[in-house]
């Protein structure tokens, strides 16, 4: 596996970016893409020489569990990287091929899903094929190197450097130069972009036919991704809750220690329907699945009651969630003595600690980052009619039917 | 003295104030980046209700007799800035001081010759309530640090020394006056934490803190509300700071260490509810766009999601009629909002406010957090792209597509949106109070008087 630095120099092929209005040069140096490259460069880092798991296809419900832990421990190009492994199972061989260069090459590839209001298109050309159109909430795409480009029965892999592919880069990295009171977006931003294809060429041995079922298999990592992350989501929010009430000294409280315990509940819902979705992991063509009637299902229940538990958490928390100082006025001797004083509230509990712990609320749960989070949580699938739909559409009705009728005696 | 225009008001700030932002002092208001747009909303408010006449003042000094009066408030309040807000709630304390009187007859001269001073020099205060709290489930005496309270640390003959934190004052590093005020009720031997006072920002010893929801960045188009009406809040260190007595309130009296901050609290819950109502007719009206924009709006969910918005904002709108419609009136003629309605409307509306932003989110899509910025949108190089990929359903451009789906990120999921659904569960009391006081303000003998009759039991 190539080194962190290698995958850096890898981003300054002349891809054109633009960010807020402004054409990019180089990613790995602009203050914001740099968050995202560099989250990238961490996983890179960590598997310098090894084996990286993202290019592993899980045949068994260890190796799956395994699986979903790295990919929640990697930065989010790992998912979509794994997404185009996973095609292998149920592509041909061009698309085998193309996934061992990847492999060998250690590149990141990103999903290109989603199209903009012109869809993409793909025409024959003698080196191959010619891609027109848009794709929106392509995640990765400003620091991958290729784009996995879905578009009806066709999916075509286009490197980011291609002449004619513009990303347009949108990212929730903080703002301020000094960022650290973001503890979380900080180092964990991805960013996202609209591509816009105008008359991109790409040769021949990156087009897949019959890939009308692409979608299903190349999302399923970012799907079950999304789930696990749900679950871990749920328990540092309850970790969250009770460590600021703790702190605040109010964890013995009645009206608080109901919100701590509708918490719990929640954070044990979402960690109840992830392992349910690995329990009932299915072993299809190659590869161990988790079972998606369970991943719908726990992904509309979390998002139903998502903001019901950040309001409980900012309720518990307090008002300091938006208002705690920053680590600059920390570091400010003129003011931060009283800061550190007045932020402590008991023995044991620094005032810089729970200011960290309030800045980390606020992140995840109380600005850019976390609204970005939130939303694109949410609304992934279709939003949260959807999530329930596929619910309903992928839930064995027959038997339960059966079970009614049983139940009121009507005969079957 | 005449009111001030906004460029008065600008110099009045340069008054040697110790206020920092990200670590750093703060020189002028006006020229720093996070706090320009926020100095310049409050300068805006002075010149909007500029009026040379030597006897003029701006409404917020007005104290509603009438439902009238009451109606013509909340109209001004709406086109000043926050600071207006805080202020006015300043006010309600003449409301108590003819209790205060009761204590102390001086107290009520004080708080009335304030007040006056206050609307003829045309000032802005803060409400400085909270205090940082130390230990939440003891007492201020109780506390291993005397100062997690505010607190009189000396006496002299001339006034009283201060010490301690208020957190979360809204506006703080741009008013005149922080009003102190005990956050909760004292007991005796707590005797030094029920004071009441008022303090100039540029009092020696006073030192405060600030966050802000200012958005940061050199473009700021795509932050289309918090661009303008983004406001600080501070976090106030007192380092023995002296107060003449003439600013002393409430010094010692326990009793009525409470009543003060309960008129504001009122004041500031009733401004909350006065402007639900719009406010959820605003992101009703939102919903409806983003669906109609997204092609979605003939969609049996998407009216399913609209209807529920619209129950909200109806219930909102009660919410604030019921409490006008039920107004008492005190003994000095003052109008106050009935506070059942107020602290259930308050209640109401917070609780089902994330509620009804998930089904914005819904309608939006992800676009709303991944729109391109205008400065996109205005590039030579990428602005066709955008004109032509964002165009959207129902013959939305992508300029307007744009500029709805800002709006409401700003609103909803960004740094500015992230304060309101904090502030708005929070300030003005949590939502747990605001069960207590809905709860307290019941007539529950009524209610048990009813269903004893409708089962038929013997009147109790």
């Amino acid at each position: 596996m190539r080194p962190a630095e290698e995958y850096r120099e890898s981003l300054r092929d002349g891809r054109q970016v633009w960010l807020e209005g402004r054409r990019i040069p180089d990613v790995t140096s602009d203050p914001l893409l740099r968050k995202s490259v560099e989250w990238v460069a961490s996983t890179y880092a960590r598997y310098e020489g090894l084996a990286n798991p993202m290019f592993a296809i899980p045949t068994t419900q260890d190796e799956l569990r395994e699986q979903v832990a790295f990919l929640l421990s990697a930065d989010r190009t790992a998912a979509t990287t794994a997404g185009c492994m996973a095609l292998t199972t149920v592509g041909g061989d061009a698309i085998k091929s193309y996934a061992r260069r990847v492999a060998e090459a250690d590149l990141r590839v990103a999903a290109a899903v989603d199209d903009t209001a012109k869809p993409v298109q793909v025409r024959g050309h003698k080196d191959g094929v010619v891609v027109n159109g848009g794709k929106q909430h392509v995640i990765g795409a400003a620091v991958v190197h290729d784009l996995l480009v879905l578009a009806g029965d066709v999916a075509v892999a286009v490197p980011v450097s291609s002449p004619g592919v513009r990303v347009l880069a949108h990212t929730p990295a903080p703002r301020p130069e000094d960022d650290r009171s973001f503890p979380y977006s900080r180092s964990r931003t991805i960013s996202e972009a609209i591509v816009v294809f105008d008359e991109v060429v790409v040769s021949g041995d990156r087009v897949f036919q019959d890939a009308t079922e692409y979608a299903d298999t190349l999302q399923v990592w970012e799907r079950a991704r999304a789930v696990a992350d749900q679950a871990d989501r749920a328990e540092l929010i309850m970790g969250l809750a009770q460590t600021i009430s703790e702190m605040n000294g109010i964890e013995t409280v009645s009206h608080v220690r109901d919100k701590l315990s509708a918490i719990a509940v929640y954070a044990k819902m979402c960690r109840a329907g992830w392992e349910s979705a690995l329990a009932n992991a299915t072993f299809d063509r190659g590869m161990v699945r988790p079972d998606d009637s369970f991943l719908y299902a726990t992904k509309a229940y979390g998002g139903h009651l998502y903001s019901e538990m950040t309001h409980y958490l900012h309720d518990v928390a307090g008002g300091a969630v938006i208002t705690a100082p920053t680590i600059a006025d920390l570091d400010n001797p003129e003011i931060g003595d009283a800061l550190r004083k007045y932020m402590r509230t008991m023995e044991g509990v620094s005032g810089e600690h729970r200011v960290r712990i309030f800045h980390l609320i606020r992140d995840l749960f109380a600005d850019t980052y976390g609204g970005w989070d939130k939303v694109t949580s949410q609304v992934v699938g279709g939003g949260m009619h959807h999530q329930r739909m596929a619910t309903l559409d992928s839930f064995d009705l027959e038997p339960v039917k059966a079970k009614a009728r049983a139940a009121a005696g009507i005969d079957a | 003295m005449p009111m001030m225009t906004g460029e008065q008001y600008r110099q009045s700030l340069l008054d040697g104030r110790k206020c920092y932002i990200d670590g750093e002092l703060i020189k002028d208001p006006f020229e720093h980046p996070l706090l320009k747009a926020a100095a310049t909303s409050v300068a805006n408010t002075y010149d909007r209700f500029y009026d040379p006449s030597p006897d003029a003042f701006h409404p917020m000094y007005t104290i509603p007799r009438s439902r009238e009066e009451m109606d013509a408030r909340v109209k001004a309040m709406g086109q000043s800035d926050i600071t207006a807000g805080t202020t006015a709630a300043c006010m309600a304390l003449v409301e108590v001081a003819p209790e205060l009187g009761k204590l102390k007859p001086e107290y009520r001269e004080r708080v009335y010759e304030f007040f006056e001073w206050c609307k003829t020099n045309d000032v802005r205060c803060s409400e400085a309530i909270t205090d940082a709290k130390g230990h939440r489930k003891k007492r201020p005496a109780q506390q291993d640090d005397p100062d997690a309270y505010v607190r009189v640390v000396s006496r002299e003959r001339d006034g009283i020394v201060l010490r301690g934190a208020k957190l979360h004052i809204t506006g703080a590093p741009l008013v005149h006056e922080q009003v102190v005020l005990p956050t909760k009720s004292m007991k005796p031997g707590e005797e030094d934490y029920a004071v009441a006072c008022s303090v100039p920002t540029n009092a020696e010893g006073l030192k405060i803190v600030n966050t802000t929801n200012a958005p940061r960045g050199d473009d700021l188009r795509h932050f289309p509300i918090s661009m303008r009406t983004n406001m600080p809040e501070g976090l106030l260190i007192f380092e023995d700071v002296f107060v003449p007595n003439e600013r002393v309130f409430l010094d010692g009296e326990v009793s009525h260490a409470a009543s003060l901050a309960h008129a504001l609290g009122l004041w500031e819950r009733s401004n909350a509810v006065a402007y639900s109502g719009s406010s959820a007719d605003r992101l009703v009206g939102l919903a409806a766009l983003l669906a109609e924009m997204n092609g979605a709006a003939d969609r049996t969910d998407i009216r399913d999601l609209l209807s529920e918005m619209a129950i909200f904002a109806t219930m909102c709108r009660a919410g604030w009629e019921a409490a006008m419609a039920n107004a008492v009136t005190n003994e000095d003629g003052t109008l106050s909002p009935a506070s059942l309605y107020i602290s259930a409307s308050k209640f109401y509306n917070a609780e089902l406010h994330g509620k009804m932003v998930d089904i914005l989110h819904d309608i939006a899509g992800t676009l709303l957090v991944e729109a391109p910025t205008m400065a996109d949108y205005d590039s030579d190089e990428i602005g066709a792209d955008i004109k032509e990929h964002l165009a959207g359903d129902s013959g939305w451009s992508a300029q307007d597509r744009l500029k709805l789906l800002h709006y409401v990120r700003d609103l909803t999921a960004d740094t500015y949106g992230g304060w309101i659904a904090v502030t708005e569960s929070l300030a003005g009391g949590g939502q747990y109070a605001q069960r207590l006081v809905t709860l307290r303000h019941f007539d529950l003998n009524a209610a048990k008087e009813l269903a004893r009759k409708a089962v038929g039991l013997e009147a109790g």
